[in-house]
Order: C-alpha cells, then structure tokens, then sequence
C-alpha cells in the first residue's frame, strides 16, 4: 500500500517507553542470570499494564509511571542485586 | 511564716476568680504567645458549641477519596456523618474515629498528634493545615470537606508524594558548614541576641502547608524552591555560626529561578499552622541579596568624595 507513516506518540506513551528503556538498559548492569529475569518480570508488567489499563484513564497510567519512576532508581543503584516478585492471589476457599 | 501562708491565701482566691477567666479563655501559661492563645480560644469554644447541643446532631465529613488498587474509580469526595460529642476536637480524632469505626481504608498520614512532626498535613475546609491543630468547626449544617495538598500527585486518599518537596530542602544544604573547628575545640558559641535571630525560622516542621499553597509554586515546582526551603535557607544563612553564609546565598540566586520567582502572594504567612512568616524571610534574603551588591553608582560616589 501507501508509504506507512509511525503514528505519532503522545507525551505519556513517550514517558513509559523511555522508563521501559530505563529499566532494560538498568538490567543490563546486573549478572547475566538477574538480567533476564528482570527483563522477564518488566516486560510482564509493561504487557499486562497496556492491556488491562484503559488509554484513556490518566490518573492511573501517571501513577504508575510515577511508581516505576521510584522503582527504577532503586534498581539503578549498584548495592541492588536483583528484583523479585510475589504473586498473591486472591483465592476463595471453597467449602464442599 | 504567717507571711507565706498570707501569700498561699490570697493565691487561693486568685485561683477561684481565674477559673472562669479560665472556661472564657484566659490562658495564663500561653501569654505572650499570641497565635497559641487564638487557637486555644478556638478549641474551647468549639467544645462549648459541642456540649450545648445536646440533640447530638450529627457533623458531615466530605472526605476526597482515590485508590490505585481501583484504578477505574475516579476521585471522589466520600461522606462520613460522626457524632461530634463522642470523638476528640481536632480533624485528626475525627479521622481517627473514622477509620476505626466507618471504613477502615481511608488512608492518611499522621505521627505525633500535637502539630510537630507535620505528617498529617492536608487540606480542611479550603486551608492547608495540620489535622492535628484545627479544630472542627462545630457547625452541622455544613459540611466539611476535607482534600489532599493541592496540586501534590497523590498517592492514596489523603497521602500525597513530597519526594520533590524533601529534594528542593536537601537542595540548601540545611546543616552548619564552618571554616574553622570550634574554639577551644568545644562548641560554636552564640550569644542570646544571634540566637534570637534565629526565632521563626527553626519552628519550621516541614509540612509542606506553605508551598502547597503558593500559586507560584504550583506553576513552577521543579524551579521555584517554595517557601519552606526558602524558610530554611535563610534560617542557615542568617545563623551566626555558619561560615558560609554569602555562599548560601549566591547559590539561591545564581539561578534567578530559585529565588525570585517569589511574587509575595503571602499565602504561605497565611496558611502556616505554626505562625511562622515565610514571606517575610524571603523579602529579608531579596534584600540582602540587592544591597550585597557593589552597583557602579555607589562606586563613582565614593570617588568623588
């Protein structure tokens, strides 16, 4: 077809690609075992967020940029070994 | 002998004529602080307004609510009915008593509860102030509404993010810098007039009322330090045991921004819960810093004569 132009970000979007950069290019100064699974966990968190976060809701997407902004630079200091998560889930006990 | 029990005597009866100078308001221990005295006249009144209303009306409370953990819930103001002669006389007991009894997932910050660590910080009735220090206002037919600091990112209900506002304090560097030890190796001494300089200035809890309350610091608060880091740097500056005083000030306004985006709105003087006059600090540092200066005029002056 036609010439595919990038369709144009906004501010926001910018924002959380530059901290998703952020947190690939902080993986990077880690042991080789730590950097994949802190590229795993980031790149599951960002995918997650950008489906079940609607474009519109403002607030929120700022939040957790904010959020991941504090993240981010306690990961970037050398004394930070790694990064872990828990899963909790809700989970209804169920009586038979 | 009989003399001192002729002074405990005419003590007694000035005891029992001051009682109810007392309930009116007369609070012999806070004289000569003007500020203390108006706000304990406030509580009391507010208790007396209380205890009148013995129908036990019930007070409204518009609380601002927003969770994260329900990201598609916009901001609301939520309402919460207290009995008034059931709970303490400041928001915060109000708040308190809220938590504990109605929805135990508004979330605020607070600490000390006597107006000195300056945690619980927000928005009452259109005025930043501790909630610790503000009385309710015992009228029921309004209600009072009560938000975050305005234009803080918030992070919860009430909690709001002070990273940059603790980052802007730490910018003036808020300790003693000296060029020589101590003499006789001791302590820095100051006399009793140099301290007294430094009233007004060291109060300062840090609560942030005073810059989230300042237009200019709402429209520029990567730049602009706000009053309360102002506060502080004059506090440093104008100490007499720190050497570095010229400095201090030559790096507030080598960036013009730091300084003089200061418009003297004056609604940091009004909104501090502690009384203090950031204003008039930084009129004094705007000052000091223009007639610091040698002007080419004042030099030619002194040639001539």
């Amino acid at each position: 077809m036609g010439a595919s132009t990038k369709p144009r970000l906004s501010g926001m979007q910018l924002q959380v690609l530059a901290l998703y950069r952020g947190f690939l290019r902080a993986a990077r100064m880690k042991s080789p075992e730590e950097r994949s699974r802190i590229e795993a966990l980031v790149s599951q968190e960002f995918r997650r967020n950008s489906s079940q976060v609607d474009r519109k809701n403002y607030l929120y997407i700022e939040y957790l940029v904010r959020r991941g902004k504090k993240q981010l630079d306690q990961l970037k200091s050398p004394e930070t070994v790694g990064l872990a998560s828990l899963n909790v889930e809700a989970s209804q006990a169920k009586t038979s | 002998m009989w003399r001192a029990w002729l002074k405990g005597g005419s003590k007694q009866v000035a005891k029992f004529s001051t009682k109810s100078e007392a309930k009116k308001g007369g609070f012999p221990i806070l004289q000569g602080h003007p500020a203390a005295e108006q706000h304990a006249e406030e509580v009391v009144e507010s208790q007396h307004n209380i205890q009148r209303n013995v129908n036990n009306q019930k007070k409204e409370f518009k609380i601002y609510r927003w969770s994260p953990n329900h990201p598609h819930q916009k901001p609301f103001l939520q309402s919460f009915f207290l009995d008034l002669s059931s709970c303490g006389p400041m928001v915060l007991d109000a708040l308190q008593k809220i938590k504990s009894e109605d929805d135990s997932s508004l979330t605020y910050r607070r600490s000390c509860r006597e107006g000195i660590c300056g945690s619980c910080a927000m928005n009452i009735d259109g005025t930043n102030t501790v909630a610790c220090r503000k009385p309710i206002d015992s009228d029921t037919s309004t209600a009072t509404v009560i938000t975050p600091l305005p234009h803080m990112y918030v992070i919860k209900d009430l909690v709001v993010d002070l990273t940059h506002f603790y980052h802007q304090y730490k910018l003036i560097e808020p300790w003693l810098k000296t060029k020589k030890p101590p003499p006789g190796g001791k302590e820095y001494r100051q006399s009793t007039a140099e301290r007294w300089r430094l009233d007004g200035l060291y109060e300062c809890i840090l609560c942030a009322c005073c810059s989230t309350s300042c237009p200019s610091y709402w429209w520029n608060p990567e730049e602009f330090l706000g009053p309360a880091a102002l506060l502080h740097a004059y506090r440093w500056i104008s100490d007499s045991r720190d050497d570095f005083g010229d400095e201090r000030l030559q790096a507030l306004t080598d960036k013009e921004v730091r300084l003089y985006r200061c418009r003297t709105i004056k609604n940091c003087t009004a909104t501090c819960p502690k009384s203090l006059n950031p204003a008039n600090a930084i009129n004094k540092m705007k000052a000091k810093h223009r007639f610091a200066r040698p002007s080419e005029k004042s030099d030619n002056e002194d040639q001539r004569a």
